[in-house]
């Protein structure tokens, strides 16, 4: 099967008071249609980086490094170079919402509070589907509809803050669906809401996908929720993907140490007793990059004069699956 | 929304109502009464013998022994109901017609300024915020102490220099003598607008350097907001994103500072005025106070106090159209 997107070798760096920092390093996945990859890793890893990146919505501080890839497979089958288009422009702006959709973490804030939510629906529904007045508002209502929000008639002349965060979040998501996009990127859409309603709309967005076969990027600092929505995964660290992989394989026999840190973070029920263990140590701040494996001064496995030295290549480490880690180099083959 | 403007329209007339009592309360304040100053300005050097009782006939004739509550009933009636705000008497004639022109003048300059300092500070002050940082970002800021530092009557003065070296324009005054005594046409207003804009500009000035600032700072807050990049993330082209979104937002703390920027526009009037040789409502306040012709003071009074508090619900109204929530919390 053709991917949808293909991202290699994406390099990002901030210009900032404290100097050069590049929180995105080498980073690479691949999504396909009807498929999604569940993007984690702890916070300030970059994940959020790496994703604004792909529609071009990094400050103006931002800089791509010229070697990144990131190409995308246009609804029309055209083949879009995203890193050769600029912050601006009509070729951007296509992309961005018409063929690559994104929902924020904080459901409250991606509303304006000063126009209805479908206002701001209708308004992606022109712009991207040549729908006008009376024709997208149907669907701004048909939308609502779809993502459960009863009384969607009414609903639609609303304002923001008239809904809950869980309705906002559903609303959100009928925003970015209504616009069409063939990808759609969550950038932790559960996150801010309470248990129940997290699991609703994980449901909601795993129907969704299903019903309009859209590639989906699904990104969270949660293992759990990555396994019961993601076909594949992608663990990142410190700007790198460590790790990536068919998520049940990933998720059975973990093979980077900060993965396998990861999953006993997560509290199971069999294990309740137990002491929750979580990754030991912090992330480092980006200014501060450990020489060698970033990982290095965290892992409990680490090869002294190897990890602290030499940055680990990503090596092929079973079917579909790649791991950047010199234990995994050692028994491995090295990555074609 | 309806609902919202009646309510601050009741709301404007109560104010209006109490401020009117408190303008005829300082009305009432100066030593002797009108009638006092009446007989005093009639029959000074005529060498006829003013008596009590003549002063009494005087009273009782205008009304003015009756209390306190009767005669501003009388007075603001008269002005609601007839536009008659009573008898000046340094002229003998009714007090509309020694303040005439003026007032529309005065709110002529008031609206221009008002609207000077907008056209300049919002514009700009969203270009400062969006390019945050730059050479011309820089520039503003300095122009903005500037604007905050320098006197009005010294930039009225100085801009009063060029402006004639320069256009051999005659700008002093508020229209060329040609039209004084002409009555109004599309040539005049044309030529009071061309004197206009000199005095606005003046008035303007520090409002601008401060307003201007005000918008920078919460345009600046705006960009930031997670709701401008989802917006940037649906694909809404840069210009009108930036109106719709963060724009609309950012001129909110402008727009709640109406009233105040009205009110200092008039503190500032007369002496701008006086060195720019206007003839406008606060140097005629001045003057009646000093004559104690209280009814002219009374009606410039009235006036101005009524324009602040009109605008005042203006930009009320005008706040609850931009941020909708204003209106939905109450
Ligand atoms: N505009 C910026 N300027 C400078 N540094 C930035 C900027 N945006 C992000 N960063 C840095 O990039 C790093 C990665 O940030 P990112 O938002 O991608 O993390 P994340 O994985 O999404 O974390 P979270 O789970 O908290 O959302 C952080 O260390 C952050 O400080
Ligand atoms: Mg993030």
């Amino acid at each position: 099967m053709e991917p949808l997107l293909t991202v290699e070798n994406l390099t990002v760096s901030f210009r900032t008071d404290e100097g050069l920092i590049t929180p995105v390093m080498g980073v690479g996945f691949t999504v396909y249609k009807g498929k999604t990859l569940g993007l984690v890793g702890e916070s300030g890893s970059g994940k959020s980086v790496s994703t604004k990146a792909l529609i071009r919505l990094l400050p103006g501080s931002a800089r791509i490094a010229p070697d990144s890839r990131m190409h995308y497979r246009a609804k029309s089958g055209e083949l879009i170079k995203i890193e050769t288009l600029g912050n601006r422009g009509p070729a951007i702006r296509h992309l961005r919402g018409g063929e690559i959709g994104m929902i924020f973490q904080e459901p409250m804030a991606s509303f304006s509070p000063v126009y209805t939510i479908g206002n701001q629906i209708m308004e992606a529904v022109r712009l991207h589907r040549g729908l006008s007045g009376r024709q997208a508002r149907t669907l701004a209502v048909d939308m609502l509809d779809k993502v459960g929000i009863s009384n969607p008639r009414d609903r639609v002349d609303q304002y923001p803050h008239e809904l809950s965060g869980g309705m906002r979040q559903r609303a959100m998501i009928a925003l970015a669906l209504s616009a069409g996009p063939a990808l759609l990127i969550a950038d932790e859409p559960t996150t801010a809401l309470d248990v129940t309603v997290q699991a609703q709309v994980l449901e909601l967005m795993r129907g969704l996908q299903d019903e309009l076969g859209m590639g989906l990027i699904f990104i969270t600092h949660d293992l759990g929720v990555i396994a019961q929505i993601a076909e594949e995964v992608a663990v990142m660290y410190l700007g790198t993907i460590v790790e990536r992989g068919p998520t049940r394989a990933v998720i059975r026999a973990p093979q980077h140490p900060y993965t396998q840190g990861l999953l006993r973070a997560i509290p199971s029920l069999d294990r309740l007793n137990d002491r929750l263990q979580a990754v030991p140590g912090d992330i480092p701040s980006p200014l501060e990059r450990p020489t060698g494996c970033g990982f290095h001064p965290r892992c409990p496995h680490k090869i002294a004069g190897l990890c602290d030295t030499t940055a680990p290549a990503e090596t092929a480490a079973g079917p579909g699956r790649r791991v950047r880690c010199w234990l995994n180099e050692e028994s491995g083959r090295p990555a074609a | 929304m309806i609902r919202l403007v009646l309510d601050r329209f009741v709301g404007m007339v109560f104010t209006m109502a109490l401020v009117s009592l408190l303008v005829f309360l300082i009305m009432e304040l100066p030593p002797g009464d009108y009638a006092d100053r009446y007989a005093f300005r009639k029959y000074s050097g005529t060498g006829v013998n003013v008596t009590e009782g003549d002063i009494q006939a005087i009273r009782e004739d205008l009304g003015l022994d009756k209390p306190l509550v009767f005669r501003y009933v009388d007075w603001i009636g008269n002005i609601v109901l007839y536009g008659d705000f009573g008898q000046a008497f340094a002229f003998e004639t009714p007090v509309t017609k020694v303040i005439g022109d003026k007032v529309w003048l005065t709110l002529g300059i008031l609206f221009a300024t008002l609207i000077v300092t907008y056209l300049i500070s919002i514009p700009i002050g969203i270009f400062a915020a969006v390019n945050r940082g730059s050479s011309g970002d820089y520039l503003l800021t300095v122009f903005s102490y500037l604007g905050l530092a320098l006197p009005n009557f010294l930039l009225a003065l100085i801009l009063l220099y060029f402006a004639n070296r320069w256009f051999g324009a005659d700008i002093g005054g508020l229209m060329s003598p040609a039209f004084e005594r002409a009555p109004w046409s599309l040539a005049k207003l044309w030529d009071v607008i061309a004197h206009l804009w000199l005095p606005a500009f003046v008035l303007a000035w520090s409002a601008v350097a401060y307003q201007l600032q005000t918008v920078r700072a919460t345009m600046s807050d705006e960009l930031n907001k997670l709701s401008v990049t989802a917006a940037r993330a649906r694909g809404v082209p840069e210009t009108k994103l930036l109106i719709k979104y963060p724009a609309r937002l950012a001129i909110n703390p402008v727009v709640s500072t109406i009233g105040f920027d009205v009110n200092r526009i008039f503190s500032e009037l007369p002496i701008v005025a006086a060195v720019l040789g206007l003839t406008e409502l606060g140097e005629l306040l001045l003057r009646a106070y000093l004559d104690l012709d209280m009814y002219v003071a009374g009606a410039i009074l009235l006036m101005l106090t009524f324009a602040i508090v009109f605008m005042n619900f203006v930009s009320d109204i005008l706040l609850a159209w931009l941020d909708p929530r204003i209106k939905l919390g109450s």
